[in-house]
């Protein structure tokens, strides 16, 4: 069932990113196409065209946020509830569903982003360059299993993060459905709340986790060792941290939506 | 005769109204139930509580025996008084949604009861009446072959001629065994096809009765007695 939530989910926000991808890139083409004909001088078109596709960028941006709330909070908790709820699914598979879309479309959005910048700067000596510090350079001297497993650790703290920022949302508007009335302006409260007891929590943890390490200091190669440790544990001190904050999110939006449901 | 749907001392409170007051009844297998009575009577609120979608404040429901969640929702087809339709579907999508979630859904009858009241499958929900949305709901519901139908207002915002069509089809399309429970304060249109009334008021069931023994013992329509009842 979780993949067929899946499906609607992606059909869902596909027909709203999809075309918003393709004008990004349409648009940093038009771009690239543009500022090659004029030498040089900054024309009326170029400008126009480059304001255009900054508006679009910040636009996919803002629009990843927008529809990560709009898809939780109007296809769960509004009239289409009626329809998502009388599915016999479980709750946390509907959660399930939204987060893994949001983040898959954080990620594409990013990377459409991304190619869009590269389509933009595409100019032949700087891309040789550039292609050429990975080509048989000293890059990969330094590439072992160290840097791939502090690769990994760094995707790793990426998604994660992603993950609780996702599900810090889903729990206010959640914890804002509590509430008789105002659950919007409850959910904005809830949101306030809820982040400032996670910044407070992970100070305090942070502090603790610190104290532990105090006593390294790096004046010489052999602390390099003492510090690449350093890093790893901070890694996954963050990965714990972060994996632990939305396991809790996680299981707070689990148990209103599926104990304390009341749609209106 | 079993009882598939079973309310012990329901009691449902939004703030400091309550909705419902300490409901009980019994609705057995096989029948179809006119649940009746003046808007906010708490009609909408009870089929709602069945349908998990609000928690009761006091008391428990359950279907078929169990406590309502997955397992009730694969019995019960529900139809909401509200249209949960996803806007930017097409009718045929959100049959294959109904078909990837319930088992007991029956596209080709679906797809009968659109061509019988002119509905293109193809056609956006979006760019549909409000009536029109109401029969693609009505025709999602009632193509599943459950064993509880819960209808919230099912002809409230249709016209007429097709009234007539969907009481039809809510009679010939249920089971021997299915029950059919219908809320509504359009008495009269639904009368004919009632087996059982349960008239609510004020959170309250203040009668349960057969529709057969209205009209033999009292001498009076359903309508007729609603109207007394509920005199204002």
């Amino acid at each position: 069932m979780l993949s067929k939530l899946l499906k609607y989910e992606i059909k869902a926000t596909a027909r709203i990113f999809l075309p918003l991808m393709a004008v990004l890139l349409v648009f940093a083409g038009v771009n690239k196409l543009i500022s090659s004909l004029s030498q040089n001088q900054w024309q009326a078109p170029e400008i126009i065209s480059l304001i255009l596709y900054i508006t679009i960028l910040v636009g996919i941006l803002v629009m990843t946020l927008v529809v990560m709330i709009q898809r939780f909070y109007k296809n769960l908790l509004t009239d289409e509830g009626y329809l998502m709820f009388t599915l016999p699914v479980k709750v946390w598979k509907q959660i399930t569903s939204k987060l893994v879309v949001a983040m898959m479309w954080t990620i594409v959005s990013g990377i459409a982003a991304l190619v869009s910048i590269f389509i933009i700067a595409y100019d032949k000596i700087f891309t040789e360059q550039f292609m050429g510090a990975f080509k048989g350079s000293y890059i990969f001297e330094y590439f072992n299993l160290t840097t791939a497993i502090f690769i990994l650790e760094f995707l790793l703290l990426c998604l994660v993060s992603m993950a609780s920022n996702v599900l810090i949302i889903y729990a206010s508007i959640a914890l804002g459905h509590l509430f008789n009335r105002h659950r919007i302006l409850a959910s904005i409260g809830a949101f306030i709340v809820l982040s400032t007891a996670s910044q407070i929590l992970f100070t305090v943890v942070g502090y603790a986790f610190g104290s532990m390490y105090s006593s390294v200091n790096i004046s010489s190669i052999q602390d390099f060792q003492a510090f690449a440790s350093l890093v790893h544990s901070s890694m996954w001190f963050f990965i714990i941290f972060f994996g632990l904050l939305s396991a809790g999110y996680f299981a707070l939006t689990n148990y209103i939506l599926s104990r304390r449901l009341n749609l209106e | 005769m079993s009882t598939i749907l079973e309310c012990k001392g329901v009691t449902k409170a939004f703030g400091d109204k309550e909705a419902l007051s300490d409901v009980n009844m019994n609705i057995d297998q096989g029948r179809i139930i006119g649940l009746l009575g003046p808007n906010g009577s708490g009609k909408t609120t009870l089929i709602k509580l069945a349908n998990d979608l609000l928690t009761p404040t006091s008391g428990e429901i359950r279907i078929a025996g169990m406590k309502p969640g997955i397992e009730t929702k694969k019995l019960v087809s529900y139809l909401p008084e509200k249209t949960y339709l996803n806007d930017w579907m097409r009718v045929h999508q959100i049959i294959e949604l109904f078909m990837d979630f319930y088992k007991d859904f029956k596209p080709e009858k679906a797809y009968d009861m659109l061509k019988r009241l002119n509905i293109n499958p193809n056609d956006r929900l979006k760019f549909m009446s409000k009536g029109t949305k109401e029969k693609v709901q009505l025709i999602l519901v009632m193509s599943r072959e459950a064993k509880l139908y819960l209808l919230d207002e099912p002809i409230g915002g249709v016209d007429p001629a097709a009234r007539d069509y969907i009481l039809e089809t809510i009679i010939t399309n249920y089971k021997e065994d299915a029950t059919v429970v219908i809320s509504t304060h359009l008495i009269s249109d639904i009368e004919k096809i009632l087996d059982h009334v349960v008239f609510i008021n004020n959170g309250r069931v203040v009668l349960s009765s057969s529709a057969d023994e209205i009209r033999n013992e009292k001498g009076k329509s359903v309508d007729a007695l609603f109207r007394e009842v509920f005199k204002c």
